[in-house]
């Protein structure tokens, strides 16, 4: 087996896995575990364009999308309320 | 030749501990009952996993003469990193295994006894 | 004799898939992780070995320039235990 193919392999895989990631952020209603699986497809597409040999995107995208995007989604969630939805049941 | 040979040798079998080491840790995070046993499984894949192979990975780097002068900025990086986990993965996972427990956001599913539980006074 | 060059791009080829293993395990915990502190101890240790594989890595590819990324991989996956434990921890405390 080549690296190529490997290579390529990987990037597949990592692909399948990101598209997994957003579709169960997308249809969770608990607001926290949607940003954890978010923060699992920033991983992966940083990981995603270390492969494609661009590093400098690399070392601009896990600062936002591993560290401020979930500090400031996570402090909005403090300030509100966990559960999607809630608000509008007669409770 | 030989004092190269020597280093790449040591850093292969050190990376080769890492990987069985990530294996185990990454099979043990899937079979483990509950949050707190797993914290055992994060431990041995964050410094059996992270910490030998970038020693490992170090001394690979050091001795390898076909990357050119640079090789030496990659040992450096390695071992900042080495250091940097060292550093940061006890920490992390104690401030979250200390949050899970007080919040009681994970539960102590088979039980046998709860000391600290206890101590801090009462049934949730 | 096998030449250095070739003993170090083959062993670091076979490396590869058994760590790809190990990455997909990981991150089958952390998509179905019963509870919130799951799903952040498995993330925690994926990154953190990425950062390892990813170091790995730049000695496959031989270009230098691509270590800065494991450090700062390393860095700034430390913040996002800290947030999801402040949370609980400010949750339980009643702010």
């Amino acid at each position: 087996m080549s690296p190529e193919t490997l290579i390529l392999g990987i990037l597949g895989f990592l692909g399948l896995v990101s598209v997994i990631a957003t579709f169960l952020a997308i249809m969770e209603r608990d607001l926290l575990r949607a940003v954890l699986f978010s923060a699992i497809q920033s991983t992966v597409y940083a990981f995603i364009y270390y492969l494609l040999m661009a590093p400098d995107i690399v070392l601009v995208y896990i600062p936002v999308a591993v560290g401020l995007y979930p500090a400031i989604v996570l402090f909005l969630i403090k300030k509100t309320e966990r559960y999607e939805g809630e608000s509008g049941e007669n409770h | 030749m030989g004092f190269d040979y020597i280093l790449v040798i040591i850093g292969e079998v050190l990376i080769a501990i890492g990987i069985f080491c990530d294996l185990v840790a990454s099979i043990g995070m899937l079979r483990f009952p509950n949050f707190y046993v797993r914290l055992h499984a994060a431990t041995l894949g964050t410094i059996g996993g992270a910490v030998v192979p970038l020693i490992g990975a170090a001394l690979v780097a050091a001795g390898s003469d076909f990357l050119g002068t640079y090789r030496w900025f990659m040992a450096g990086g390695a071992v900042i990193t080495a250091i940097l986990v060292l550093m940061l993965a006890p920490a992390g996972s104690h401030a979250l295994a200390r949050a899970a427990h007080r919040s009681g956001a994970a539960k102590v599913f088979p039980k046998i006894a709860d000391h600290l539980e206890e101590d801090r006074g009462g049934m949730k | 004799m096998i030449g250095l060059e070739e003993q170090v791009t083959t062993y670091i080829l076979y490396a590869i898939p058994i760590y790809m293993i190990a990455f997909s395990l990981y991150i089958v915990r952390a998509l179905k992780g019963p509870t919130i502190p799951d799903i952040v101890l498995a993330i925690d240790a994926l990154t953190y070995d990425l950062a390892a594989f990813l170091v790995i890595l730049s000695i496959f590819f031989r270009s230098p320039i691509l270590i800065a990324t494991a450090i700062v991989l390393a860095l700034w996956v430390y913040s996002l235990d800290i947030y999801v434990a402040k949370y609980l921890e400010a949750r339980e405390l009643g702010e």
